[in-house]
């Protein structure tokens, strides 16, 4: 996987930054005038930023979605069986809307559940620790019951314990084009330990200075 | 605080019992799967039932917060030719967005995903604090950036216009199930601590 990126990215490198900032320039002249303007307004701001490497690319995230650093992408819209949005509200609901179950995975740093197309299709969105086949591995190992709870609203929804639970997420899953991690490099455990060490400190400096 | 907790307990286990026999209902119809998943963690369930976490609350004008971090999530209708300008502009920055977004102070996490043929972009981002700042942190410290991506939304006012606040809201989806690991870290918080680490480990380098 690292490899097709790679080599994806190659020959585009070979763009300098002014001819990757030419060619949006030549994108945009046909764009509404608030884009052209935008555009305009940072473009030397961009040619520098584009002929420095990023610390961070973006990358895959395994089989499907997008890795910044440490930090993934999981995003997928699901159409939802008959019934199940009501469930699944039930649910939620019942939990006042924080599915605090999700912190017994470990790597999960945030996620939404949003229903749309007046509760027909399921958009479901988290950020996570490390590769995919490890983080859809950890919720069957981990929270496979609560897992079955919520994705037997999806229509087709085979059973987390079945062989074919990845490829149905992959089917359903769209990768982001675009991702961004303010703290690429921390993962959940690591931010918990600041945390600790944080109010070690904090506590530390209170006691000298008594 | 403490106290407080425990005159709320009292009467919500009654309803406590009460909601976990309607989800119980609810199910009667789910598929076999899902009535058996719901079997087995009804006795977690309960206890979590009664003794319930902080609540989700409202972002603001739209959208959920849990403790100090919010959600904000839309699908917005893309203008022809709006989806190839974005997806261009996102290839160039290596779909890393740093150069504009580590400037809004409040930003954890965003994504771009178009969907239905390009014809449609999902944008989710996680951030602190209220609606209303973050979308003037953007107006404020990156209107450019902004601008220069949501020109592929159709009927997009321009960032600078009174209107464009309203066009967010009129396209935003609030999640109703929101999970934050940190709830109570700030972007600002985790990056204090994230350097008062490095100084603890540099001095217990230097005293060893």
């Amino acid at each position: 996987m690292a490899t097709q990126t790679q080599t994806a990215t190659a020959p585009k490198s070979e763009l300098t930054a002014t001819e990757k900032v030419q060619r949006l320039r030549e994108l945009f002249s046909d764009a509404p005038e608030i884009g052209r303007t935008a555009v305009e307004n940072v473009l030397h701001e961009l040619k520098s930023q584009v002929s420095v490497a990023p610390a961070f690319r973006m990358e895959s995230a395994g089989r499907a979605g997008s890795r910044q650093g440490k930090v993934s992408e999981l995003t997928f819209i699901v159409p939802l069986a008959p019934g199940g949005a009501q469930r699944l509200r039930g649910f939620l609901e019942l939990l006042d809307g924080d599915f605090n179950k999700a912190d017994l995975v470990g790597t999960v740093h945030d996620m939404r559940f949003v229903f749309l197309e007046n509760d027909t299709k399921l958009l479901f969105a988290t950020a996570y620790d490390g590769d995919w086949d490890a983080y859809i591995d950890d919720f069957a190992s981990k929270i496979p019951d609560y897992l079955d709870i919520i994705s037997s609203a999806f229509e087709g929804w085979p059973g987390i314990r079945s062989p074919q639970v990845k490829d149905y997420f992959a089917k359903y899953q769209i990768t982001a084009a675009g991702w961004y991690v303010a703290n690429p490099d921390l993962t959940v455990v690591e931010t918990r330990r600041l945390k600790r060490i944080g109010k070690a400190v904090d506590r530390f400096l209170d006691q000298i200075s008594e | 605080m403490a106290n407080q907790t425990q005159t709320a307990t009292a009467p919500q286990s009654d309803a406590g019992a009460q909601k976990i026999q309607q989800l119980r209902e609810l199910f009667a119809d789910a598929s076999d799967v899902g009535k058996r998943a719901l079997e087995n963690v009804i006795k977690e369930l309960s206890s979590q039932v009664s003794e319930p976490p902080p609540p989700i609350e409202s972002a603001g004008r739209v959208g959920a917060r849990l403790g100090k971090r919010s959600e904000l999530t839309m699908i917005v209708p893309l203008v022809p030719g709006g989806a190839k300008r974005l997806r261009t502009f996102l290839q160039l920055l290596g779909g890393n967005l740093s150069p504009g977004a580590t400037k809004v102070g409040t930003l954890h996490d965003m994504r771009f995903v178009f969907i239905d043929n390009d014809t449609r972009l999902l944008f989710a981002t996680s951030f602190d604090g209220d609606w209303d700042t973050y979308i003037d942190d953007f107006i404020a410290l990156i209107p450019d950036y902004l601008d220069l991506m949501d020109s592929a939304w159709e009927g997009w006012p321009g960032i600078r216009d009174p209107g464009a606040k309203d066009y967010l809201v009129k396209h935003q989806i609030t999640a109703e199930g929101w999970f934050v690991a940190n709830p109570e870290l700030t972007l600002a918080e985790i990056q204090r601590q994230n350097r008062v680490s490095k100084a603890v480990d540099e001095l217990l380098d230097k005293i060893q």
